[in-house]
């Protein structure tokens, strides 16, 4: 069991309840507050006009379709579907990732071709409903679908451009290669 | 005089403070009855971003209500993750390693942070310091791309699993949270300096939604909020999950309960975060994170590819979900605003029989009228703020 | 008599074009950029003519033409006549009480006498308060024309605040009078010509607590109980939209400038420089011939008012991004109990260190 409660010595935060005359005379404060944001100022200004030479300079702002965020390995964008170097599609439609989609975001119609190889004849991924959980490519089990990096285009002004087919969705292999090694990876690194 | 003041055709303003109203939110609609300034009476009235997760929750296996406990308290995920996976663990009666456990605390950890400098700076900008809330938006965003680092998304975390974690700590970690650690310190003074002694914040948040610690306890406050009247219950202290028994620090207790303890003691917190994440990382065992249950925790890529037991566990795992024996369970955790407490029952089928959740910031939002009545309309600002009520997870 | 005519015109044009033309676009553009630089942000910068997008210049611009499209929209219930009115009678109060504020000396141009100041009043002090307080009747009305509870709470905190914080503001300018002797600004300005008698040195108290409550006055931030967004929605102009609503903001921003240069007058020396009077700057130019020298020294003059004038705003901006907001009762205790007492104090300190010399 956890610390008895007489044991435990608490913080106390709450310092010097009453303000000094020096405090409650409010300016000296607001000087002390006006200068920190006067510093920011400055630095920011000056880093502005002459931006001083090999320091990133401190503002977080990322002029968006200009400059764009690096993304971590680890980001999961939209799922798309990895396409064999044939053109087809990895995925035999097994159908896990349709039945683990907590958001019922997936619908697959498999087919049999004359080989008896299944594929989805039909794969729809409604990104409207998708929540980027990455459950999908967790589970498949033929590495077919993969979460990229993709985050754009997802803004439409009629839902059902928001349904993506498969053919949306189909992506070569090798501009997902990294996302695949990246979930081999850490799957096989972290389990036994 | 009295007696003019009785002829004279007076009566209360009613009047409705949300839901589109800019210190509620969008989640909470405060009705209340003004005799000028002052607060006669107040009603809350909650449910505006209710989603029905406990029923969705049964509607899917164990394992999919994992990116549901995301939109709870959607400003620190990686708690509601944490608690949800300990209460099913729990529940089958499994122990993670202990490289899991060191990472999920540093988890949690990163997301208190993040939880307690979006409070702090929310409440920052709404009594007008805007500045201030900037400096701490900074510092959320540093957090934050830790978080993406580590898990794949900035808020939709879903980064731990039912017997382990989604992946392992990725390379460069520790490094990255050093320097994050550093800029975040600054701004943590910058904001210091700018609120804490400065008396036009003091004098807004002192004294104000005193809640005096007998009527805290009643009325089921925890976490912050508790911590400001004085009682140092902590659930990572009390009831110790994961490794916390193994970690240094402190909990910081304000002393009469109103929001500027509320806002001292969160200011404390977020340091005493920084401390037990640098800890974590430094004590770091190496070692599996999943545990080898292949019934309960999915496989990895490889076995599956290459071996057919895998493979049919795997599905089945998959389409059944997992299945703990029937049973009920209460866990919680420390969430960013008090007792983030499961509990679960299970009939042993692959979902969840029931899934409720104690929200700990919904006896806090209930006792909002007892906190500003008499006050002005002005003061439902910083109180509201500090009690930190979060939409998704009153509402559920 | 002519020559009259066109000083004044002149003089009329150029403050106009300076405060309308120059002030009040260009404020919204400074707090904008300002704030982002004092949060480590970049600020608005994206309207671009061609691809130009200078420094989000064009903003102003981009602003004028939404508010000018923009509906104008009066609520149900509302009084039409007082609800269109209220904006007016917050603005126009800002634009004129810088008639009455020099922005130079006298000097002989051409023959002729220049003084620089569209109005030399020699109640300049009073014509502004008097303006000052009609200004407070644009929130009052607006707040209760709006038929909406938050207006109607908006209004009563602003003209309450208003009121209060000009009797302040009215006592702390008696010390100022007292030690000048006049009312008149320009008088006061010139007087300003020793560096050693500025307001500031001759009055420090007065000074602080005439900027508080001009600040007050004027509804900014830590001020802007009347509007504090997160408790009142928008105060007293919650149901103003489009160009209404940008008046409302025009008179805040030209009052931030009127402010500043009263400080200025009062008690930064004016238009003077350090230690240089303006007999100085005509020697000094006397290369130029005497026009000529006359020309330059009103330049020096204007840019150094203007420079104080600048200083100011950036004063006014750096803190109302800085500070928390008051609660409504707080700013009435501060008014009341703590700015009133101190201003009479220093009225009686004052009195007592004149009688004594």
């Amino acid at each position: 069991m956890g610390v008895p409660f007489e044991k435990l010595k608490p913080k106390r935060v709450r310092k010097n309840i009453e303000l000094t005359l020096w405090e409650r005379l409010y300016i000296f404060e607001i000087i002390r507050g006006l200068h920190i944001t006067s510093m920011h100022f400055f630095t920011n200004l000056i880093g502005f006009v002459l931006p001083p030479k090999g320091k990133k300079r401190k503002i977080m702002t990322v002029y968006y379709p200009e400059e764009k965020l690096e993304l971590p390995i680890a980001y999961r964008g939209r799922p798309v579907l990895v396409m064999r170097e044939n053109g087809t599609e990895r995925c035999v439609a097994c159908g896990l990732c349709e039945k683990i989609c907590p958001a019922s975001a997936i619908a697959i119609v498999a087919e049999e071709r004359e080989n008896g190889d299944r594929f989805p004849a039909s794969y729809t991924l409604d990104m409207s409903r998708c929540v980027f959980c990455g459950y999908c490519e967790e589970v498949c089990p033929k590495e077919a679908i993969v979460m990229s990096a993709e985050y754009e285009g997802l803004a439409r002004r009629n839902r059902n451009n928001l349904i993506f087919s498969k053919e949306k969705l189909l992506r070569p292999e090798e501009s997902v290669r990294d996302r695949i090694d990246y979930i081999r990876g850490i799957y096989a690194r972290c389990n036994y | 005089m009295s007696d003019t003041a009785k002829d004279l055709h007076s009566e209360y303003m009613v009047i409705n403070m949300g839901p589109s109203h800019p210190v509620t939110h969008g989640t909470v609609k405060f009705l209340l009855t003004l005799e000028g300034e002052t607060i006669i009476d107040m009603k809350v009235d909650i449910g505006y971003l209710h989603r029905g997760f406990e029923k969705m929750c049964e509607n899917g296996t164990w394992e999919q209500v994992m990116p549901y406990t995301d939109r709870l308290n959607y400003v620190s995920p990686l708690i509601n993750n944490v608690g949800y996976a300990l209460a099913v663990e729990k529940l089958i009666g499994i122990e993670t390693p202990q490289r899991c456990q060191y990472i999920r605390v540093i988890a949690s950890e990163l997301a208190r942070i993040s939880d307690h400098y979006t409070n702090i700076a929310a409440s920052g900008l709404e009594l007008g310091a805007f500045t201030a809330f900037l400096y701490f938006v900074e510092a959320r965003e540093l957090v934050w791309d830790l978080i993406e680092m580590l898990c794949g998304a900035r808020v939709t975390a879903n980064y731990v699993r039912i017997g382990g974690l989604k992946n392992d700590l990725p390379d460069g970690f520790k490094a990255k949270t050093r320097d994050v650690f550093k800029r975040c310190r600054e701004l943590w003074a910058d904001v210091d300096h700018l609120l804490t002694k400065n008396r036009i914040f003091i004098d807004r948040v002192r004294n104000v939604g005193i809640m005096p610690p007998k009527d805290a306890i009643a009325w089921g406050f925890t976490g912050p909020c508790l911590r400001a009247c004085g009682i140092p219950y902590d659930v990572r202290k009390f009831h110790p999950y994961l490794v916390y028994d193994q970690m240094d620090f402190e909990v910081p207790v304000g002393e009469k309960g109103d929001n500027f303890d509320r806002y001292a003691v969160r200011m404390e917190e977020i340091n005493q975060s920084m401390r037990i994440v640098e800890q974590a990382l430094d004590k770091l065992p190496s070692g599996p994170i999943n545990v080898d249950m292949p019934e309960y925790r999915w496989q990895s890529k490889e076995d599956i590819s290459n071996r057919i037991e895998s493979l049919i566990f795997h599905f089945k795992t998959v389409t059944e979900g997992i299945k703990p024996p029937a049973g009920e369970v209460y866990s919680a955790v420390e969430g960013a605003n008090g007792e983030l407490g499961f509990y679960l029952v299970s009939d042993g089928s692959g979902k969840p029989y029931k899934c409720r959740v104690r929200p700990p910031c919904f006896p806090l939002t209930a006792a909002m009228p007892k906190m500003v009545k008499g006050g002005f309309i002005a003061d439902i600002v910083p109180t509201f703020d500090m009690i930190n009520m979060i939409g998704g997870e009153c509402d559920r | 008599m002519v020559a009259d005519l066109i000083e004044s015109v002149v003089k009329i044009l150029f403050i106009f074009s300076v405060n309308i033309g120059f002030f009040s676009p260009i404020l919204g553009w400074v707090e904008r950029k300002q704030s982002a630089l004092m949060q480590d942000r970049v600020g608005a910068n994206r309207a671009d003519v061609f691809g130009f997008t200078l420094i989000g210049l064009f903003h102003p611009i981009a602003d004028a033409i939404k508010v000018l499209t923009k509906e104008d929209f009066v609520p149900e219930g509302a009084d039409r006549l007082f609800h269109t009115l209220a904006p007016f009678i917050s603005l126009t109060p800002a634009i004129i009480a810088f008639a009455v504020i020099p922005f130079g000396g006298q000097y002989v141009l051409f023959g002729h006498h220049v003084n620089l100041i569209i109005a030399d009043l020699d109640v300049g002090i009073l014509f502004i308060f008097a303006f000052a307080s009609l200004a407070s009747f644009g929130a009052v009305l607006g707040g209760w024309a709006s038929n909406n509870n938050w207006s109607f709470l908006g209004g009563l905190r602003a003209s309450a605040q208003m009121l209060s914080y000009e009797v302040v503001m009215g006592l702390n300018i008696i010390g100022v009078i007292m030690v000048y002797g006049t009312l008149r600004l320009s008088e006061i300005g010139a007087m300003q010509v020793n560096f050693f008698h500025w307001g500031i040195f001759l009055q420090p108290v007065g000074f602080i607590l005439f900027f508080t409550c001009a600040i007050a006055e004027n509804k900014r931030a830590p001020f802007d109980v009347a509007e504090a967004e997160s408790e009142l929605v928008a105060g007293y102009f919650t149901e103003y939209s489009g160009m209404k609503f940008v008046m409302f903001w025009m008179g805040e921003f030209l009052e931030i400038v009127t402010i500043a240069g009263l400080i200025t007058t009062l008690f930064f020396g004016a238009w003077h420089l350090p230690f240089v009077s303006d007999r100085m700057l005509v020697d000094f130019f006397g290369f130029a011939g005497p026009d000529g020298a006359n020309i330059l020294a009103i330049l020096v003059n204007i840019a150094t008012f203007f420079a104080k004038v600048l200083f100011f705003i950036w004063l006014q901006m750096t803190i109302r991004w800085t500070l928390p907001r008051f609660r409504y009762d707080q700013v009435m205790r501060l008014g009341w109990k703590m700015f009133l007492p101190i201003a009479l104090i220093n009225i009686f300190i004052t009195g007592l260190v004149l009688l004594v010399k």
